[in-house]
């Protein structure tokens, strides 16, 4: 929990460190693919199941959230509580309906889903405004005041980031998360020693989707419109990107994830605008590069593969680890697993 | 009733490079139980590279020689590169590594080639020729006709050749195909070069059809597999089925439904036969129980 506190004290911090409105709302959107990637990474790392159909969750919670804003003239946070049951409620008859297949059928079927839904948000007219998207979404109130964009929606958006860190490493850490673990590890042994492997699983399921869906409801409220190219696969293969990259198996290398990848599209962005070669796509080449880099040479992903090298220098002779000293990873206060 | 025909026409010709991306992740799962999730980017390539040796001012048939030869080195690549330096990795980590190759090669392309669709005209002109009742463009017979062919000749391999029959050996049984002297890595580096030179021809001969661009590589890919999948994965004779009857459903919907609705009408339907029958139409072995 220490790193949790000073992970809020960067964040907290950080509206004094920048004073570009541009880096401010690159870190607002962080914080809400760092929602979805906490949720997603738990489904991977611990669960051993691969969505690639999230970014259709956080479809279902940004238009859940913003149809009943804009056409029912809903308060957002009625919005955002829909937006999250919605995209659950989804998972759970998916996951319901899927609950024969497993591997590779699995990923066929989240990445049909994704598509089939990406597919409906831009047919539904009548509903999504279709290709063209969604106008006027209203911004959150809180005592009266509209939560604008800038600061305020910033730490908004990050103050549900971190309940969602908080959250994931609890279950992590706690009797669903040592189950899953057990289930990555050996869904025979698991099964043996009596645990009950399709229930967990359907619950990893259904908390990411709902963690997706507050996400996409907070990105609804974020700006003015909402178009459903947002939410196609390219978006789902950055979420899987951010998980891969920060470690599966660590909530906080989901954190990392969210954050790395974040930075590398403003990269990309800047250099950009002084190398003509340079479009969007080539975050394309990046990422496709990471994804392979990662599997080849770091498969645990970055934040657990540099703990453990961190522990290593600093390794304490046996006497003290016995004497049970409180320090032992003061840096990250984690256990072994998360 | 002329209509019917007409779409059922249609269908036949998507679905068959639908069978022929199909058949490539079959060839590739049987041997070295890998999804080889970039085999949409290789008819992707195979389309871009043609209209890029044709600008080029090579002949045709030069053009789709060399452009298949290249994809063909590409699948070795990818074998040798990544799949067999991923070792004994999980499912999981063999999912992302695909993935990773697949969006590379995506994001490559675009760099090539810009975000524009790109045009290769017809093989043989666009008079159309009457096939019994319904008139049907030459490359459709184009299309047809290769993806006969490209399964004729996988399957005189398969089955009338000594490296056939031991590719044959080692999907069934890897370790005794090894007692018996074969190489399982050169089976498992042969099968991607296979699945290269599949994904190529039918991007050669749709690209008249299809416009290529640096994207399109991802839906065929989907297609591809979910047809592979609905024939049961590991059934040549399953895919090819799977390909065609996707193309078919796809054509009908777009042409009875909403044409904007066609892929979510394909997946709903391939998710519906997944649920009936998990192991596909002419499922190999059972697909394992306790998923989500």
């Amino acid at each position: 929990m220490r790193a949790l506190g000073l992970f809020t004290l960067v964040v907290l911090l950080f509206p004094w460190l920048t004073d570009s409105s541009y880096l401010l709302t690159v870190a607002t959107f962080t914080g809400i693919y760092a929602i979805v990637a906490v949720g997603l990474g738990l489904l991977m790392g611990y669960a051993g199941q691969i969505s690639l159909g999230q970014a259709a969750f956080f479809g279902i919670g940004a238009y859940t959230s913003a149809v009943l804003s804009v056409k029912a003239g809903f308060s957002p946070w009625l919005g955002m509580v829909a937006g999250m049951i919605l995209p659950g409620l989804v998972a759970f008859l998916l996951g319901r309906t899927l609950s024969r297949l497993r591997g590779y059928y699995l990923a066929m079927a989240t990445l049909a889903f994704g598509i089939g839904i990406h597919v409906l948000l831009n047919e539904w007219t009548s509903l999504t405004g279709g290709a063209s998207g969604l106008y006027g979404i209203m911004k959150p109130e809180l005592l009266g005041l509209k939560i604008k964009t800038g600061i305020p929606y910033y730490y908004f958006v990050w103050f549900f980031a971190l309940l969602a860190v908080f959250m994931t490493l609890n279950i992590a850490r706690h009797r669903i998360g040592r189950a899953l673990s057990s289930i990555h590890g050996s869904e025979a042994a698991s099964a043996a020693m009596g645990v009950a492997i399709g229930k967990h699983k359907m619950q990893a399921f259904v908390f990411s989707a709902m963690l997706a869906g507050l996400a996409g409801a907070l990105f609804a409220h974020m700006g003015y419109s909402l178009s459903p190219e947002t939410f196609g696969l390219s978006t789902s293969i950055l979420f899987v990107t951010m998980v891969v990259l920060g470690g599966m198996r660590s909530v906080w290398g989901a954190v990392v994830g969210a954050i790395l990848i974040s930075s590398i599209r403003v990269g990309v962005k800047f250099l950009g605008e002084e190398i003509p070669g340079i479009t969007s796509e080539f975050e394309l080449v990046l990422f496709g590069l990471i994804l392979m880099l990662v599997v080849l040479f770091l498969p645990r992903g970055l934040v657990p593969e540099l703990k453990e090298r961190f522990q290593n220098r600093w390794r304490k002779p046996k006497a003290a680890l016995a004497a049970g000293s409180e320090k032992e990873g003061s840096a990250c206060d984690i256990r072994s697993s998360v | 009733m002329e209509e019917f025909f007409q779409f059922l026409w249609t269908g036949v010709t998507i679905g068959s490079t639908y069978a022929v991306v199909a058949l490539g992740f079959v060839t590739i799962y049987s041997v070295s139980r890998v999804v080889n999730l970039a085999q949409g980017e290789f008819v992707m390539l195979g389309g871009m590279l043609l209209y890029t040796l044709l600008e080029a001012g090579l002949p045709l048939w030069a053009a789709a020689v060399s452009t298949v030869l290249l994809v063909a080195l590409l699948g070795f690549l990818i074998e040798w590169g990544l799949v067999r330096r991923a070792g004994n990795a999980d499912e999981l980590s063999l999912i992302i590594l695909t993935i990773g190759a697949s969006i590379f090669l995506r994001g490559v392309a675009s760099m090539i080639w810009g975000k524009d669709a790109v045009k290769v005209s017809s093989f043989t002109g666009d008079d159309p020729l009457m096939l019994g009742p319904v008139p049907v463009t030459p490359q459709t017979l184009w299309i047809v006709g290769t993806v006969l062919v490209l399964v004729i000749l996988l399957y005189l391999f398969l089955e009338k050749t000594l490296t056939g029959k031991a590719f044959q050996a080692v999907a069934s049984n890897r370790t005794a195909a090894r007692l018996m002297g074969i190489r399982p890595l050169r089976m498992s580096a042969l099968s991607f070069v296979i699945s290269g030179v599949l994904g190529a021809a039918a991007g050669i001969v749709i690209s008249p059809v299809l416009y290529p661009a640096y994207d399109v590589g991802t839906l065929l890919g989907v297609k591809g597999f979910s047809a592979a999948i609905l024939g049961g994965l590991g059934n040549p004779a399953g895919a090819v089925t799977g390909g065609v009857l996707m193309g078919v459903m796809e054509s009908f919907g777009a042409g009875y439904v909403d044409s904007g609705m066609k892929d979510a009408i394909v997946f709903a339907i391939v998710l519906i036969a997944l649920l009936i029958r998990p192991q596909g139409l002419f499922g190999e072995k059972s697909v394992g129980k306790g998923g989500l």
